[in-house]
């Protein structure tokens, strides 16, 4: 046997019975050391004194239990690896039942949330956000969609004043940003699409708020037509609430749209049957909407003879109230966090 | 407006349509069906009273009828009321009948007594209301008869009748909307055939004058003598009850069934009761005043419009009679008016009055005057049906505005262009002929349309696009989306950027609030927050009177409300709109503010730990929407900028714990503790801080953001424990390091800050980290440790510090 062998039979011996990892790094430096290793060095370094012949024979000699050890470290090495893993299963282990500490983050309120989603729907066919005044003029909230002073239409809209004059108002309804659009951008087409905060001398109570928020929309270009804001409408109910819900439009009366509609979202709890929810209707009071007054395209500063619009507006409340089931309309303004942390 | 749908049927054939289908053919074409509430009665029967006696043990009144219900069968019945004396005939509802009110009749005992059914009310039958207890008292049938014989099985709809179509509240307007839908004929005439009648003429009778034509388009008056005011007929009776209307007399009710029926209010005098036998149309003059009907004395005043006789008011125009010129049981000679009023004037004088009448809220409408004559002549020919007497000839007319007739030109075209549907030229004539239109069309031409005289909302083409589209049916129209011209895509991002705000808010933990902008003026002013704030001249109370001018205190009412309510301490924010002054035309200025409160501890340390927290919150506010870092500048009611450069609020806050908050050299806002004063307003407990900035001016400031090359070689850390003054503010050593540092200095940091034994009184200790880079080249120690030196040495110059290992 050569020495070669014999150091190698040893190292592996060494190797075979060593327990962890530090002991495979002790043998590896004893025998594969740089400095001083048995087999890397202080026999690599007999070489010299060889006599040429049997050098080669030598060097592979020296390097083949080189390589037979570093071959045994891996092995044990890996055997080490496996055996620390084989049971971690049991010796990690930990109550994956134990529950979490919550996560600390807020919640949008749901009003916000409804009215992004809205404005995502709409920004999907190509509306923009258009803003508007609160503090509103009568000329912009009343008289310029034809709704005349002393006019009974005013009546469902019972008004907030801060003058004597009655000139100022709180909007009642978005409405008036229709016309500030159309002021504002001039020349159709106009694609636009008003949220904010409106306000009616209504009694708080479960159904109705004195101040609450809509979503105003406004088209105006050539050739726009009922069959348009149906489809509209079938869009946003469609997106809110999924494809088996419907829109139902009925024909109604407002001053700055003829013809006028109310619209209708299908009850989601019985699909249009009929059932308490929907007071045994099929259907649930949702909007108003029409093909926008020629009197009010004329006072936006639009040719009425040349585009024709179409506007819809409703509650965003109401949104919220259908997509929820919310029972009192007060809870979005009472900010119990109770309520506000479910959304 | 409550509809009887057995009284349609005297206007069209409702063989075999059913209500429920009715009302779906009326709410899909415009007159919505609110409910349908069926009344069938046929499983009551008539029963005749044969002996009533007095409950002998009960307490409360009750009564014991012996009643007859045919077949040779007498029952014993309780009843709560005691008209249903021997002899009358009464609705009997045997046990296990479902009365159409709702109850179930059981058999069993009252007070001890047999009780073997019920004797039914109106209101049980749904045929009236009633005051008191009474039963139903009918005037026909043989005991054990079915009801229904004798009271047809009807439905009540409840409609909504929109402000354009006044002709629909009544049954012939409602009818012809009907007929229209389901493609039925219509069997009646709009205007009642004129009844020649019989001398004097009606001018000899009563002297009419307008003086104000231009509130009051038409008056007719007919004089009636003889009548014998009595009750009417059974089956009118019946119908009033069911339209909501309380039965008075033949001649009463004669005016209430033309309400009921054309939607025009008329009025009937006695005539013996008009002073100087004359009805004047004029202004009221201040200081009058008229008994009305209903038992009230009103006030009138200049502007309201009367009818008067020699003496005074007899009746406020077109919304109630006087108590004193009103029809009596002892009435014989009877003028009929029927006028035709100002709708806004109508309205102005009801408002003004708070009396809503049901002729006020039709005459408010604004009615035709063509409808006038038709209601004049329906009431007359009820009157002479129902009382008697004759109707005098040559009726007073006075008409000084007669209504013009209205002719719209309609381009066939436009009605398709506009509805986004090919609608059958013959189809779009017949539905607004069905409607009572007029159509002239020559051929290829435009048509002439002309709506009926009382249809005075239809003026446009647009409003007869409307006609047909409603009747065409809107189901029947398909859903489109507008192809689209746009040239350029105007987008604006301010929601997105709103929303980028909210996410940082949500993130840090914080819950997004939405609360009412009407608030209380007073909490306003007790926080020193009503400069400028816009206050309601009609609020509906004086908590919600003005609009807010800080999202503060609704924040702070949230803050309480939890608190009260489950104790919790929550941080909350809240992105709206504030609003104060007055700009051009009265509007507002209406700047959108971020507000965020946190709620800590007690204790000077949880307060600034509030704060740091709330100050992380706007730095990454700025980092995010600006790509920059704001400034924050001591504030405090000593050495500070005046108060006006604080936008407001200032006293709102603790003066040792507030910051000004800028952005590249714009204000923001405010960042501060609450004073412990505005904590107590509240009853807050602990400490709060707010933050409370402009949004426009952040998502305004701008700052473009751009991908910056990332660092090839590595940076140098240094540690630098500064102890300086207690006086001098971290945000001063902060420049200093940064203006003595030159440019290899890439950030600094403060970490920790101490005070105590190791530093001295008065004096502290701020740990800042400094991280050094060079973009060229790896940093010497030598490099680093010489702009360490700068550094100290500036400090030590500037501001007296020294430092700690």
């Amino acid at each position: 046997m050569t020495e070669a062998a014999n150091l190698r039979d040893e190292a592996l011996k060494a190797i075979a019975g060593a327990a962890a990892d530090a002991d495979l790094e002790a043998i590896e430096v004893e025998y594969l050391g740089r400095r001083d290793g048995k087999i890397s060095k202080q026999l690599m370094s007999r070489i010299t004194s060889l006599p040429a012949e049997e050098k080669a024979a030598f060097g592979e000699q020296v390097n083949d239990a080189k390589r037979a050890v570093q071959e045994a470290l891996a092995a044990r090495r890996e055997e080490h690896r496996a055996a620390r893993l084989a049971d971690i299963g049991e010796t990690e282990a930990i109550d994956i039942t134990f529950p979490a500490p919550p996560l600390r983050r807020g919640h949008a309120h749901v009003l916000s949330q409804v009215r992004r989603e809205l404005e995502t729907i709409f920004a999907g066919i190509g509306y923009t956000v258009e803003e508007g005044p609160e503090i509103e003029t009568d000329w912009y909230n009343f008289e310029a969609l034809n709704l005349p002073k002393g006019h009974a239409s005013r009546d469902v809209q019972e008004t907030f004043f801060l003058d004597d004059a009655e000139e100022v108002v709180l909007r009642t309804h978005t409405s008036p940003v229709q016309i500030r659009a159309m002021q504002r951008i001039g020349t159709p087409p106009i694609y636009i699409i008003a949220p904010g905060r409106v306000y009616r001398r209504d009694n708080l109570d479960a159904t109705h708020l004195p101040y609450f928020m809509q979503l105003e929309g406004l088209a105006v270009d050539e050739g726009l037509t009922v069959g348009d804001l149906k489809g509209t409408l079938m869009y946003m109910t469609q997106s809110l609430f999924g494809t088996e819900r419907s829109v139902r439009m009925r024909p109604h009366h407002f001053g700055y749209t003829e013809p006028s509609y109310e619209f209708d979202t299908m009850c989601g709890r019985c699909m249009g049957k009929g059932c308490r929810s929907c007071r045994g209707e099929g259907w649930l009071e949702t909007g108003g909407c029409g093909m926008v007054h020629p009197a009010v395209l004329r006072n936006g500063g639009i040719d009425p003879a040349r585009y024709s619009g179409y506007a819809w507006g409703f509650g965003i409340e109401r949104i919220a109230l259908l997509k929820y089931d919310v029972e009192d309309l007060r809870l979005f303004y009472e900010n119990d966090m109770r309520f506000n942390r479910q959304f | 407006m409550r509809i009887s749908y057995e009284w349609l049927g005297d206007y069209l054939d409702t063989s075999g349509l059913t209500p429920d289908e009715a009302a779906e053919l009326l709410t899909m074409s415009g007159t919505k069906i609110e409910s349908v509430q069926v009344i069938d009665l046929s499983a009551i029967i008539v029963g005749r009273v044969v002996e009533q006696r007095d409950h002998p043990r009960s307490n409360k009144p009750l009564w014991i009828h012996q009643v007859d219900i045919g077949g040779g069968k007498v029952i014993q019945i309780v009843a709560g009321a005691s008209n249903a004396v021997a002899g009358t005939l009464v609705p009997v509802a045997l046990p296990g009948t479902k009365v159409p009110s709702g109850t179930v009749v059981r058999d069993g005992k009252i007070a001890g007594e047999l009780a073997q059914g019920m004797l039914c009310s109106a209101e049980e039958l749904l045929l009236g209301e009633d005051k008191e207890p009474r039963i139903m008292l009918l005037e026909v049938g043989e005991p054990g008869e079915s009801l229904a014989k004798y009271i047809p099985i009807d439905a009540i709809f409840e409609a909504e009748i929109t402000p354009n179509r006044p002709d629909c509240l009544g049954h012939l307007g409602v009818a012809r909307e009907l007929a229209a839908a389901a493609g039925r004929d219509f069997k009646s005439d709009f205007m009642p055939p004129y009844i020649e009648g019989v001398p004097p003429p009606a001018a000899e009778l009563i002297d009419v004058a307008i003086d104000v034509p231009e509130l009051c388009s038409r008056f007719v008056a007919v004089p009636i003598t003889g009548v014998k005011v009595g009750p009417s007929p059974g089956w009118v009776q019946r119908r009033l009850r069911a339209a909501g209307v309380r039965p008075i007399s033949n001649v009463v009710d004669a005016t209430a069934y033309v309400m009921l029926e054309h939607g025009k209010p008329t009025h009937v005098f006695d005539a013996a009761k008009l002073a100087g036998r004359q009805l004047h149309v004029r202004e009221a003059r201040d200081g009058e005043s008229l008994l009305c009907l209903d038992g009230q004395t009103r006030k009138l005043r200049s502007g309201m419009l009367v009818v008067a006789d020699a003496r005074g008011p007899v009746a406020i125009g077109g919304i109630i009679g006087g108590e004193e010129s009103g029809v009596t049981d002892s009435t014989t000679d009877m003028i009929i008016e029927s006028a035709g009023w100002d709708g806004v004037n109508i309205r102005a004088t009801s408002r003004a009055l708070g009396l809503r009448t049901e002729a006020s809220v039709r005459h408010e409408k604004g009615l035709a005057p063509e409808v006038a004559m038709a209601g004049a002549r329906r009431a007359a020919a009820l009157v002479r049906e129902w009382a008697g007497g004759q109707i005098h000839s040559e009726w007073v007319d006075v008409y000084p505005r007669p209504q013009e007739p209205v002719r719209i030109q309609v381009e066939p075209k436009k009605i398709d262009a506009l509805l986004g549907v090919e609608v059958p030229p013959e189809e779009s004539k017949q539905i607004l002929r069905n409607l009572g239109f007029q159509v002239r069309a020559e051929k290829d031409g435009p048509w002439d349309v002309l709506p009926p005289v009382f249809r005075l909302d239809v003026e446009l083409p647009e409003d007869v696009v409307e006609e047909v589209g409603r009747i065409y049916g809107i189901e029947r129209i398909p859903g489109t989306l507008p192809g689209r011209r746009h040239t350029k895509w105007e987008r604006s991002d301010a929601s997105d950027r709103e929303w980028a705000m909210r996410e940082v808010l949500l993130g840090a933990g914080f819950e997004e609030v939405v609360s009412p902008a009407l608030i209380a003026h007073k909490l306003l002013e007790r926080l020193g927050l009503g400069d400028g704030a816009r206050a309601l001249i009609n609020p509906m109370s004086d908590e919600l009177d003005t609009m807010r001018t800080s999202l503060l205190p609704s924040l702070l009412a949230v803050a309480r409300f939890n608190q009260n309510r489950t104790g919790e301490h929550v941080d909350v924010f809240e992105m709206a709109r504030v609003y104060h002054g007055t700009i051009d035309g009265g509007l507002a200025n209406e700047p959108v503010r971020l507000t965020a409160i946190t709620r800590v501890g007690d204790g000077a340390e949880a307060g600034r730990e509030g704060f740091l927290r709330l100050k992380s919150v706007m730095d990454r506010l700025a980092a995010d929407l600006a790509a920059s870092a704001p400034a924050y500048e001591r504030s405090s009611p000593i050495g500070v900028p005046a108060k006006s450069k604080i936008s407001w609020g200032e006293s709102l806050y603790h003066p040792g714990r507030t910051a000004r908050v800028e952005l590249a050299g714009r204000e923001l806002g405010v960042l501060g503790e609450l004073h412990p004063s505005t904590l107590a307003a509240f009853d807050l407990d602990g400490r709060a801080v707010a933050l409370d900035i402009d949004v426009g001016s952040l998502v305004g400031a701008g700052g473009e953001r751009k991908a910056a090359e990332l660092p090839r070689f590595p940076a140098v850390q240094r540690d630098l424990a500064v102890v300086a003054d207690d006086d001098v503010p971290a945000g001063e050593l902060h420049a200093t390091i940064k203006e003595a540092a030159g440019p290899f200095l890439e950030n600094v940091r403060a970490f920790d800050e101490y005070r105590g034994g190791q530093v001295g009184e008065g004096r502290k200790s701020i740990a800042f980290t400094l991280t050094f880079r060079s973009p060229e080249r790896t940093l010497t120690d030598a490099e680093v440790e010489g702009v360490m030196a700068q550094i100290k040495r500036a400090l030590e110059k500037k501001h007296r510090a020294g430092f700690r290992t």
